[in-house]
């Protein structure tokens, strides 16, 4: 199997604070474009939803990474690979569920939300990262994973720690999946 | 230590004004709207080539029998405007300057907040808090 190793070698870095003050731009504006904070939170998730398909390339070709054989494995490359690639954190990986098809992603730090303070009154369950929940969405999707990403708790609204839950929806084809490789 | 503090817009209009002692209120706002006069004196002073690479605090703008007025102006023109009793002798040049640094620094983090419009009043409470800080410290 040939995949084009290191992709880029070299990490091409953007200040990060520019990064946060274009995300936290893009939330004001939807935001302002519309009324209700469920409408803000899909379109988000569209959003992110139409990244994640196409970072998830990015990410193969750039990572390297192996063949998981089981959701917690793909739970803890979401975590210490994609998360510190991407936004240079490392959630801490939870299982919830005896079916162990439910993990928490718990981030204690978010770099997304350095500069919001609080959200703004009347937008009270917007949740401003969603983004995250529709690029995780879309990745797994495009390795053939259909996944139900959700925040279960958010700094922002007062929890103490900002916690992203994936539950895997479908079983893996594994003989299909197999013969694809 | 201070006890009124207020951030004035370029277009001089207050985005930010408290004063501790809140029965003479006005009083106090009346301070820091002369004080602007003397802000503007204190830039078109510099001269233009200056202006440039002067320096952000201003210094005591002027004392009064009970207060002090210091100022300080950033680049974007946004001006702080700090009021110190003046019996406090013990407060140093550089104690002041610290202070608008840490004003300065809390005010960009209200500005970088994705929901803060530029322009509209402050009432970001860590803002708030920090100015409380300020204000009780001492006093």
């Amino acid at each position: 199997m040939s995949r084009p190793a290191h992709r880029r070698p070299e990490y091409r870095k953007i200040n990060k604070d520019l990064f946060v003050l274009t995300y936290g731009a893009l939330v004001a504006q939807l935001c302002k474009d519309y009324e209700k904070d469920e409408d803000v939170n899909k379109y988000l998730d569209t959003m992110g939803y139409g990244i994640g398909t196409r970072l998830v390339e990015d990410f193969l070709a750039r990572s390297c990474v192996r063949r998981c054989h089981s959701y917690s494995e793909i739970a803890d490359i979401i975590a210490q690979v994609a998360f510190k690639m991407y936004l240079g954190i490392t959630p801490s990986v939870t299982c919830n569920n005896a079916s162990r098809n439910e993990f928490s992603l718990i981030l204690d730090k978010n770099p997304l939300v350095e500069f919001v303070e609080e959200l703004p009154t009347g937008r009270s369950s917007l949740c401003y990262c969603n983004l995250l929940c529709g690029i995780i969405r879309g990745a797994l999707e495009m390795v053939h994973l259909a996944a139900d990403v959700t925040f279960l708790q958010d700094r922002l609204k007062g929890d103490s720690v900002t916690e992203i839950g994936i539950t895997f929806l479908k079983k893996l084809d594994e003989k299909k999946y197999r013969r694809k490789k | 230590m201070a006890v009124c503090v207020a951030v004035i817009a370029k277009e001089n209009y207050p985005l930010y004004i408290r004063s501790i002692p809140t029965e003479n209120e006005l009083k106090f706002h009346y301070m820091v709207h002369t004080s602007l006069d003397v802000v503007d004196e204190k830039i078109s002073a510099m001269g233009k080539a200056l202006v440039d690479q002067r320096e952000l605090y201003l210094g005591l703008l002027y004392p009064t029998e009970d207060y002090k007025v210091y100022g300080y102006v950033t680049n974007s023109k946004v001006k702080f405007v700090m009021v110190v009793d003046s019996s406090n002798t013990a407060l140093r040049d550089n104690e002041i300057r610290s202070m608008f640094r840490k004003l300065h620094n809390s005010y960009t983090d209200v500005m970088c907040n994705p929901f803060y419009n530029p322009g509209d009043r402050i009432q970001s409470r860590a803002f708030d808090g920090m100015v409380t800080s300020m204000m009780i410290q001492v006093c």
